[in-house]
């Protein structure tokens, strides 16, 4: 089952590369949505309450090297369940999302979007140190060159090579902590990982050596550099496969990696360190969010702050744990929004595609006015921004509930900052609503404004749809990733 | 042994060819030369050749490296007919002067005494000295022979030197009887000046910095196509006997000559990539990169046990691939171009997608990135490494995070440009086509399956 999930996209990959054709965009998406009804049908199979203490389900364990010790070992968990439900549900909608371009997307941009799905797959399922790092670096070769073949005709090099350098440096001090570990524990196996007997002070240079790989892509406040412009300078499903996934998988690497192999790091200042961070990215975010008036770069420093709230939920949890203090709400809540954060900001970057592309430009001062032409976009583009907002009944509210509780649980000060996420996202959030769709706008171009085709009203109603029914029944995904979070927090305990 | 005297009848005929103008011929004889030296590099050493033992031993670990070094010259020979066709008046010299330099590097491979190892040296780098100035009418070419040659004859004093000293103090050549002196005396003053003078002279010889400085000046103005050979089967035949000479003969007084050879190692990671970083022309470039790579190989010398010759192999073998394939490229656009500079490469992926596919993997492995040969080849030297060098893996890594800017470079300049510089007539040979693909399919084989190294080179 998982194999036929690894491979396919691999696959499939092979099969857009070689079928150089106008119509490989059907076949890509076709792959997309088999894969789709297969992460489904996977879902159905999924145990949620697993009655043995290891969490895993559909294991492979294949040999790999005569003396490295590490295996090819895959496996799911309700965490992965979750992730992999994420990436299989995006992917076939990103790639839909690029049919309406009128750029010329070939065959390449199909294949690499399939490879990077293949990498994806394989970092949310590995459960081997070296082969979790594999893929990580697996996922950044496709996405740089969809950001750089088909980005912005004049930034894209620059914006590109920042990105790619700053995320290859930070996945290098991931490596060599991971050897670091892998030396003690003479194996890369996550429960050899997890039981490699560092002391407090090895822990703490393990713990900062791999949280800079995470703290770049997710990204934390001062690393956060390269973000912005790469989510303005890529192609729109470039950046979608940013925000919506890859970003993802940081929060996954923090809960699955890093947490249970440096847990007494939590004790001292790192844990304070990283909660401050994150904080400061909270509002530092949102504040920069206000004044912007590109609609990208307004949605990229949203994301920046809404990130920043999942981290400082995660380790709000996690220092609690180690001190004594057993809850993994926390992460619970920034697993839900993980999900709701990733259909969100994927819907909103191409609800900013479809604006930009009607009005020609990115700046929101001279977009409106669009509500009036599209009445279908303006319901949807709604949805999504609540969903963003955190409004009850969306997807958004029930994950920011729980990460602010925990939160409140670590620190009554430190929760009044993270709490303004919520106030300042309305702000901007609503003042990008009420500029674009409102107002009068300039008469020769909404004269010109046509509402969405049917290729993008598909895509945004079923995002939009996600985002209603995971508000409303949000137990499933709490059930789904409680039993993971319980198996990794417990080791944090010690 | 039997391998060197099939290289050696080989490099004697291609050469004899162009005495009666066959040169035309020299490249087959040569390539045909080398697959019977492959062949029989993978049988038992004749037990005729063991009175040779206490000079030189074609045991295992040099069957490995001599298995690697053929390899990597076929793919050379194999280049050859594009690259040295406007040089028919002598080709034949330039093939068996790269077949004798060949003989050099499996001498320095098996040797078992330091006069061997002096032998070999020098084997290795009189005909590279000619090879580098082979271009007569290329003043740039003359300069790197020079150049090379001077800083060549100067690191050779060096090393006969410290071979005198050593001599002196230990009163043999003989590697294991210096061994046992140097457990015995790890301090004798006369020994470890000695060892010092060595380590110098073999610094040179891989271009650890800050003995680098004649490699990009020799890089660039040789000819591509001697460049490659001087940037891969050299590389593999210097560091191996440089790793040899200090960890066989040397490793009793290694508290004396490690940590020097530990700032070498750091001056080089952060020196090379920091240049390589300002180069605008890609064959420099690649000059600064190869001196980068004599760094991360130095990490061997740190935690050593008995994986590292295999990590050594394995790091040059992936090492050497990844150069053949970029100076493939290097090759054809030089032709076409007349020069070499990022910009000649712009819009090589429109023109020539599978050069362009091949520099990139070659340049991704020499980066260090996953499901490259690489990839691996890093990881086993880090791993190694960090056992008792800590410090050292993260210079490395520092290294390695610089060296990613200048190799992106060239990738950029291959596929973001979409308008073309290459025009439509001008189409790559089927062989480059072939080696292309066969160094794309081995970088990434052996770095999603390692063991596949293993398994080919009969360990």
């Amino acid at each position: 089952m998982l194999e036929a999930l690894l491979l396919l996209p691999l696959i499939g990959s092979g099969l857009v590369f070689a079928f150089r054709n106008s119509n490989s965009k059907y076949l890509a998406v076709g792959i997309a949505f088999v894969q789709m009804f297969l992460t489904f049908y996977m879902l159905s199979l999924f145990n949620n309450v697993p009655t043995v203490d290891s969490p895993l389900q559909f294991e492979i364990i294949k040999p790999w090297s005569s003396y490295i010790k590490s295996t090819l070992h895959f496996g799911v968990d309700g965490m992965s369940m979750l992730l992999l439900l994420l990436t299989n549900i995006l992917v076939p909608l990103i790639i839909l999302s690029s049919f309406n371009e009128n750029k010329k997307y070939n065959n390449n941009f199909y294949a690499l979007i399939l490879l990077m799905q293949f990498g994806l797959v394989g970092v949310f399922t590995a459960l081997d140190g070296l082969l979790f790092y594999v893929f990580w670096e697996v996922t950044l070769i496709p996405i740089w060159f969809i950001a750089g073949l088909w980005g912005d005709e004049e930034k894209r090099i620059k914006v590109t090579t920042k990105f790619f350098v700053y995320t290859f440096v930070g996945s290098l001090f991931m490596f060599i902590g991971l050897i670091y570990v892998y030396n003690h524990a003479a194996s890369f196996e996550l429960t050899d990982l997890y039981n490699a007997n560092l002391n407090e002070v090895q822990q703490v240079v393990v713990f900062w050596l791999i949280f800079l790989a995470f703290a770049v892509k997710l990204p934390i406040f001062p690393l956060h550099n390269w973000q912005p412009d790469t989510y303005t300078f890529s192609p729109t499903q470039g950046t979608m496969l940013l925000s919506g996934i890859m970003l993802k998988m940081a929060i996954y690497g923090v809960l699955r990696y890093l947490l249970p192999i440096a847990p007494t790091a939590l004790l001292g200042t790192s844990g304070q360190v990283v909660m401050i961070l994150s904080i400061l990215g909270v509002v530092y975010g949102a504040l920069i969010a206000i004044v912007h008036h590109d609609i990208k770069k307004i949605i990229a420093y949203s994301s920046l702050s809404h990130v920043g709230l999942m981290v400082a939920g995660i380790f709000a949890s996690a220092i609690l744990t180690a001190q004594g203090n057993f809850t993994f709400e926390g992460a619970q809540g920034a697993l839900v929004q993980t999900f709701a954060h990733g259909i969100n900001v994927v819907g909103l970057f191409y609800c900013a595609d479809i604006l930009i592309k009607q009005f020609k430009t990115r700046d929101i001062r001279q977009m409106g006015g669009y509500a009036k032409a599209a009445p279908k976009f303006a319901t949807l583009f709604m949805i999504l921004l609540l969903g963003s907002m955190g409004v009850p009944l969306t997807n958004g509210f029930i994950g920011e509930f729980i990460l602010l509780k925990s939160i409140f649980d670590y620190d009554k000060v430190v929760v009044v900052f993270a709490g303004l996420t919520i106030i300042l996202a309305a702000v901007y959030l609503l003042r990008m609503y009420g500029k674009t769709m409102f107002g009068t706008g300039d008469e020769r171009v909404v004269n010109t404004l046509k509402d969405i085709s049917n290729v993008e009203f598909v895509v945004l109603a079923s995002l939009a749809v996600v985002v209603i029914v995971l508000g409303v029944f949000p137990s499933g995904v709490l059930e789904m990733v409680n039993s993971s979070l319980k198996f990794i927090y417990s080791s944090i305990k010690g | 042994m039997s391998v060197l005297v099939v290289l050696f009848l080989t490099a004697v005929l291609a050469l004899f060819s162009g005495v009666y103008n066959q040169g035309k011929f020299a490249r087959y004889i040569g390539i045909l030369g080398l697959l019977v030296a492959l062949c029989v590099s993978f049988s038992p050493e004749l037990a005729f050749f063991n009175q040779y033992k206490s000079m030189f031993d074609f045991n295992e670990n040099a069957a490995l490296f001599t298995k690697i070094s053929l390899v990597v010259t076929l793919l050379i020979f194999f280049l050859g007919g594009f690259a040295f066709n406007n040089h028919r008046s002598h080709q034949s010299e330039l093939y068996s002067l790269m077949l004798f330099s060949l003989i050099g590097a499996v001498i320095l491979f098996s040797f078992t005494n330091l006069v061997t190892l002096f032998l070999g040296i020098e084997i290795l780098s009189i005909p590279l000295y000619v090879m580098a100035g082979s271009n007569k009418t290329d003043l740039r070419s003359n300069e790197a022979s020079i150049k090379y040659f001077l800083m060549g004859a100067f690191a050779t004093g060096f090393l006969l030197f410290g071979i005198a000293l050593i001599y002196g103090s230990t009163g043999s050549f003989d590697v294991h009887v210096i061994n046992t002196f140097s457990v015995a005396n790890p301090k004798d003053l006369m020994f470890v000046m000695g060892i010092m003078l060595m380590l110098v002279a073999m610094a040179f010889k891989v271009s650890l910095a800050p003995f680098h400085m004649w490699s990009p000046d020799v890089y660039q103005g040789a000819p591509s196509l001697i460049t490659a050979f001087m940037a891969s089967v050299v590389k593999i035949a210097a560091f191996f006997a440089f790793f040899k000479v200090m960890n066989l003969a040397f490793a009793g007084s290694i508290k004396e000559w490690i940590n020097i050879l530990g700032v070498l190692v750091i001056i080089t990671l952060l020196l090379a990539n920091a240049m390589g970083l300002a180069q605008t022309n890609a064959k420099r470039m690649l000059a600064y990169s190869s001196v980068s790579h004599a760094g991360y190989l130095g990490l061997i010398f740190f935690g050593a046990n008995s994986l590292s010759v295999y990590n050594l192999a394995f790091y040059l073998f992936a090492y050497s691939l990844a150069t053949v394939g970029v100076f493939m490229t290097l090759i054809w656009v030089e032709k076409l171009k007349r020069e070499t500079s990022f910009e000649a490469f712009k819009g090589l992926a429109k023109s020539e997608p599978l050069l362009a596919v091949v520099t990139a993997v070659s340049l991704l492995s020499m980066a260090g990135i996953p499901l490259t040969a690489g990839f691996v080849a890093k990881f086993n030297i880090f791993a190694q490494a960090m056992n008792g060098a800590a410090f050292l893996v993260l210079i490395a890594v520092i290294g390695s995070a610089l060296s990613i800017a200048y190799y992106l470079k060239l990738i950029i300049s291959m596929f973001f440009h979409t308008e073309t510089t290459f025009k439509s007539s001008e189409k790559v040979s089927i062989t480059y086509n072939i080696i292309a693909v066969f160094i794309i399919v081995a970088i990434l084989a052996i770095g999603i399956y390692p063991d596949l190294f293993k398994v080919q080179f009969g360990l």
